[in-house]
């Protein structure tokens, strides 16, 4: 309980959305809860050791590199990957904008 | 090779010091620590025994350690002056670090290309209210920074024979406006501001400036008018250091951290523009700040547009897509600031979510997840990391968020901070026979008799330094004092800035500095007395902080003053709602005298350092909120809906025949001039007429005011 109390205090201090206060509480109930889970076997925590003991694949870049890193339509070389990133007006990349 | 210094210095102290040191530890470069002590510093009691002072000397001393402090900083080195940068972050932490974006240089690699025609879209851009001799500076010089840049290393992207890839971006157009899309904004793939700061600072290291990092910079120290240095806290170990020098650059950065959603690190709280105000030197032109639409509401990154032009939808809490009721043909693809405008009129009438109703929601989920990954890759990614959201289930909150500040302190062209004296218009002086062509291409207009150390400068002497300004005399130069940056305002982004502009106005203007410097002084010259307690104000208020004992918190303080901010001073400006704003901000300044800090010691202490940035941002934000209320007139970024027009001396609406010219107590193409009472919180405006002329009428003629219409 009182990691409950631990976790939304400081996330109150830290005045960010509700929605990390939600999913905080919700990770604190469900490693509070661990005794119900007992058919499923409990996550090992990924401290640096037991990172390196299951074998996660690492999630894919979203953007390719292209191939020799020229950019087929423009003929760039060494310029940015993935789509465009001038093609909304703003600079954009990976949904986000950079406004420079 | 500096740990092998080192090691060797060590080694040659312990054995007896008979022996030769061998030459590979010789190093010319002094670091800013030695193992025994500090090795030109002094120690002085002058200020106060609790906070001995340690005094160095240097010719030239930059605050600030981004792409323009940089710059500055070794372009000194270069030439010879003993320099010394001090920063409160490491170099390649600096805020410039985040530009993804490119720069913009005419360098005509795409398609025939013209800086004047860089230079007619940047004046556009501004509104008319850049000065367009320094715009006039920047635009003749970016092929050359650019192409030096390359030089130092910059790694930018290529075409397929070799030259830099140029692409199109917002504003930018060939012939004056009417020959189309003009592609001028040079890359390094997507870390352009990244690559910029690490190939800045690779190639300061080649030089002998002395770097002092996390060295927070508390005040200038004034006399006579003119600047003799700083004084800076040294956040390692607690000391108090006074940098005398005849040449003070301040490169500071911008200060988004006065509203609660910018997209600025931390860190951007305005020291320079702060420092400034306490010296008693106007601030300029703070009013215009830059707005997004659409930043992720705690994060601050902002979401592209192009969500919406994919078709994503903003709602307020009531589920609603409002866009359709403030402009009902666009919708969601209105123009910025309209969709701005909008969210904030939103959330003022309590339309907004979350459990303060201060923000609105970008709806994508309701588009199949494959279009959302093809068209805008990455962006569930950016919306889990910043957000927490799953971009294909809920919407993302987002409100309109400050990204750039285009005021600062006021320079002319040359980037001297001015005060009154006439700044002669045609000042050029370059060190060769008039009509011959320099290495740059530019043809020199004058002659003069002085030789100058860096050739490829001497067209144009432009250097920025800070200025002041009276009615009766016009700009002044504040003695000994530069500034270059986003912490500045020389004007070039006027009231409005573009995009792929603020990394060019980095480079030109630092190396402007560095040859301003140059020319008026050599290095090695005698530093005028300074007397032996100045600084004395400053240790006096970091002792009182660092002993604070009210009873708000600093946070507590610096929320009251973001929100103030963010609800009265962003995109929707009235001048009900800045009245308002004005007197709450008004009495959040007042709270600064109730302040509470919790860490009493003096080493590495970031409460104290905290509450330093705060009055720093206190001082930008009351200055800020006061110059957009008494600025009745929209313009590039200002824009209030009670005054929605532009107010020029003429009418360019209609033809100028027959017009009376307003004089300028009536019209508001003016800079704004801010002063504060650090005491007591309040602001004076005075105004500063725009700089019309370009700095040669012949080479490059000034844009006359129009209206402005993409």
């Amino acid at each position: 309980m009182s990691l409950l109390r631990v976790c939304a205090f400081t996330s109150k201090r830290l005045n960010t959305q509700l929605l990390f206060v939600d999913l905080s509480f919700a990770g604190c109930l469900r490693t509070a809860s661990g005794a119900a889970k007992d058919k499923e076997p409990l996550r090992k925590a990924k401290t640096p050791q037991g990172r390196f003991d299951m074998d996660d694949e690492k999630p894919k870049d979203p953007l390719q590199k292209f191939p020799d890193d020229v950019n087929p339509a423009t003929k760039e070389q060494g310029g940015p990957r993935g789509p465009e990133p001038t093609r909304y007006g703003d600079w954009e990349r990976k949904g986000r904008c950079v406004d420079f | 090779m500096a740990a092998v210094c080192i090691a060797s210095r060590v080694l040659t102290k312990k054995v007896l010091s008979s022996k030769a040191l061998p030459a590979v530890s010789q190093s010319s470069r002094k670091l800013h620590f030695s193992i025994y002590g500090k090795s030109n510093a002094k120690v002085s009691d002058g200020i106060s025994t609790q906070y001995p002072v340690v005094d160095h000397e240097f010719d030239a001393v930059v605050v600030g350690a981004g792409g323009a402090g940089l710059r500055a900083a070794f372009g000194l080195s270069e030439a010879g002056f003993n320099t010394a940068c001090v920063t409160k972050l490491f170099p390649t932490r600096s805020h410039t670090v985040a530009a993804q974006g490119g720069i913009n240089a005419a360098l005509g690699n795409m398609e025939n290309d013209d800086w004047r025609w860089h230079f007619y879209d940047t004046v556009k851009g501004s509104d008319w209210l850049g000065d367009q001799d320094a715009i006039h500076y920047m635009t003749e010089q970016a092929p050359h920074a650019v192409v030096e840049l390359e030089n130092f290393g910059m790694p930018f992207s290529r075409t397929d024979d070799g030259k830099i890839y140029q692409r199109a971006f917002g504003g930018q157009s060939l012939k004056y406006g009417k020959g189309g899309q003009a592609h001028r904004c040079c890359c390094v793939a997507d870390r352009t501001g990244h690559s910029l700061l690490h190939t800045l600072y690779g190639r300061s290291l080649r030089y002998d400036t002395s770097y002092f990092v996390e060295y927070f910079a508390l005040d200038l120290l004034m006399e006579d008018g003119e600047c003799k240095g700083v004084i800076a806290l040294c956040m390692e170990d607690g000391s108090i250091h006074r940098f005398r020098s005849k040449n003070t650059v301040i490169a500071t950065g911008g200060y988004g951290r006065t509203y609660f959603s910018c997209t600025s690190a931390h860190t951007s709280t305005g020291d320079g523009n702060a420092m400034v105000t306490r010296a008693g030197l106007p601030c300029q032109d703070l009013e215009f700040v830059q707005f997004h639409p659409t930043g992720i509401y705690g994060a601050g990154c902002l979401i592209t547009e192009g969500c919406r032009g994919e078709g994503g939808i903003l709602i307020n809490s009531e589920g609603e897509r409002f866009m359709e009721r403030y402009a009902p043909n666009a919708k969601d693809l209105a123009s910025r600031d309209v969709v701005s405008r909008s969210i904030t009129i939103e959330i003022r009438e309590g339309r907004g979510c979350g459990p303060e109703k201060d923000h609105a929601y970008l709806q994508l989920h309701h588009l199949p997840p494959q279009q959302l990954a093809t068209r805008l890759p990455g962006i569930s990614e950016t919306a889990m990391i910043f957000a927490g959201v799953d971009v294909t289930k809920e919407p993302i909150p987002v409100l309109p968020t400050v990204h750039y500040n285009m005021g600062g302190i006021p320079t002319n062209y040359k980037g001297q901070v001015t005060r009154s004296t006439l700044v002669p218009i045609f000042f050029i002086h370059p060190q060769v026979q008039k009509g011959k062509k320099c290495r740059l291409g530019s043809t020199v207009a004058r002659t003069s008799a002085v030789p100058q150390a860096f050739f490829y400068c001497g067209c144009l002497s432009c250097s920025p330094q800070v200025i002041t300004h009276t009615p009766e005399e016009g700009d002044k130069v504040v003695p000994g004092l530069f500034a270059c940056g986003e912490a500045a305002c020389a004007s070039v982004h006027g009231a409005n800035r573009l995009g792929a502009n603020s990394l060019l106005d980095l480079v030109v203007f630092g190396r402007a500095c560095a040859h301003t410097i140059t020319d008026i002084c050599t290095p090695g010259e005698k530093l005028s007395p300074l007397k032996p307690n100045a600084g004395e104000e400053s240790v006096a208020n970091l002792d009182r902080l660092r002993f604070a004992n009210g009873s708000l918190r600093t946070s507590e303080i610096r929320l009251n003053m973001q929100k103030t901010m963010q609800n009265h001073a962003a995109v929707f400006r009235t001048g009900k709602v800045l009245k308002e704003g004005c007197d709450k901000m008004d009495a959040v300044y007042q709270t600064l005298d109730d302040i509470k800090t919790f860490d009493r010691g003096i080493v590495w202490n970031t409460d104290l350092v905290e509450t330093l940035e705060l009055q720093n941002l206190m001082l930008n934000a009351v200055q800020t909120i006061n110059s957009a209320e008494q600025r009745q007139e929209s313009r590039g970024a200002h824009s209030r809906e009670d005054f929605k027009d532009r107010e020029d001396e003429y009418d360019y609406t209609k033809p100028l025949a027959g017009q009376q010219r307003k004089p300028i107590e009536q019209h508001w193409r003016k800079h704004t001039l801010s002063t504060v009472d650090p005491k007591t919180g309040k602001v004076t405006l005075k105004y500063r007429p725009v700089i019309d002329n370009s700095l040669d009428a012949e080479d490059c003629a000034a844009v006359p005011p129009a209206i402005r219409s993409y």
